[in-house]
């Protein structure tokens, strides 16, 4: 018999990369020694690239100075995967949560993920599927809409999964994107024949997927200021 | 030991997973991961094998199976220490980047070089070609609070159950 599980989500709005990998090693910290229970961070970057901790920068096409130029900024990070873009009008959601009390390893995890997406998408009426064996990731045909990036320390999640909603595709093309080359990249706002909600909206029915696909039975929300304070935010 | 390995390749050969061990007392749970006498185990699912004034460490039959195909191994230098329950490195599968942890104390005297090359060892033979570092053990008596092969089973039905 399961128990009720709890989760607390943050809707961040735009958040710089650096500020958003600091608040989610204190939030490791604070889950690893049970003092928060699994949250999730809802949130974009500003124009940012980034690489994994294998280092594949052969697959950034342009020079590094050449990104200061276009406004963007790259981190190098300790999460798997390869180089990725983020930026406005992708949605991003970090779980911060403890897989060991779930029972799940990393790959049922990142198939959680994809699935995630992959509901999110048929909302719209979009086909997508996860990626064939090593392309980890979630297509509309050869064409990327969902990415995913995870870090797993001691049993506690971070980093997460990135779902293009409509950002600026241009971007893509200075990286082989997740080291896949010949493959595009794409968008719900591409890819589906009907019109899009809002992005909040949309943000919301994917914390919502990602909810039911981890079976989690309640939600807390909590605003930016008092994650990590022991506020209680409202309960839904 | 050499019955062992005999067995282990053979079973590769005949492309049967290298879940028949020859120590399979304890090795048949729910999802078929095998657990070895005559090593002792984490929580975070490492294993140790210690022989006179070496352990080695690597990850379970378990652990790889639950981890999903192994593209990347970060190892540190050898000469380093470790403390229990302290991170040595990470591996990396299905885009996820995953901590490993060391159940002893100790400095890291031989890490194992082929996981560079082949990180797909630690999938195909996890015991054995896929061992991951070479630890003198500053404190044995830490091997005491690890458990063994039955418990560990048990260990894994419980985590397993648990969503």
């Amino acid at each position: 018999m399961k128990s009720a599980r709890i989760i607390e989500v943050c809707r961040m709005g735009v958040v710089n990369y650096m500020d958003a990998l600091k608040l989610q090693e204190r939030l490791i910290a604070a889950r690893k020694s049970s003092k928060i229970p699994d949250t999730l961070l809802s949130l974009q970057h500003p124009p940012t690239y980034t690489l994994g901790k294998r280092r594949t920068d052969h697959n950034l096409l342009v020079p590094e100075s050449d990104l200061g130029k276009m406004g963007a900024e790259l981190y190098y990070t300790q999460r798997g995967g390869d180089i990725t873009f983020h930026g406005p009008h992708q949605a991003i959601l970090y779980p911060i949560i403890s897989l060991r009390d779930i029972g799940l390893g990393a790959r049922k995890y990142v198939e959680k993920l994809e699935l995630t997406m992959i509901e999110l998408a048929s909302l719209y009426g979009v086909r997508a599927c996860p990626g064939k064996s090593g392309e980890t990731g979630v297509w509309v045909g050869d064409r990327k809409i969902g990415a995913i990036g995870v870090r797993i320390s001691n049993g506690i999640t971070s980093h997460g999964l990135a779902f293009n909603l409509n950002p600026d595709l241009n971007y893509f093309k200075h990286i082989v994107p997740c080291g896949i080359e010949d493959k595009e990249v794409t968008s719900l706002k591409r890819e589906a024949d009907m019109e899009l909600p809002t992005e909040e909206v949309i943000e919301d029915q994917l914390i919502s997927c990602f909810v039911t696909q981890f079976g989690y039975s309640s939600i807390t929300w909590k605003d930016k200021k008092s994650l990590l304070c022991g506020d209680d935010g409202d309960t839904r | 030991m050499a019955l062992r390995v005999w067995a282990s390749s053979t079973a590769n050969a005949l492309r049967l997973s290298s879940k028949a061990s020859l120590s399979p007392a304890f090795s048949l749970h729910r999802c078929f991961s095998s657990v070895l006498d005559g090593l002792k185990y984490a929580p975070s699912h490492e294993w140790v094998k210690h022989e006179g004034p070496v352990a080695t460490v690597g990850i379970t039959d378990h652990a790889q199976d639950h981890l999903g195909e192994v593209v990347f191994v970060d190892l540190p230098e050898p000469g380093g220490s470790v403390s229990k329950g302290g991170s040595f490195g990470a591996v990396e599968s299905v885009k996820a980047t995953s901590d490993i942890n060391c159940p002893v104390s100790g400095e890291i005297v031989e890490v194992n070089t082929k996981l560079t090359e082949t990180p797909g060892l630690v999938n195909s033979s996890p015991y054995e070609d896929g061992w991951m570092i070479k630890v003198k053990p500053s404190d044995p008596s830490e091997l005491g609070s690890l458990m063994g092969p039955k418990e560990y089973t048990k260990f894994c039905e419980e985590e397993d159950a648990a969503h």
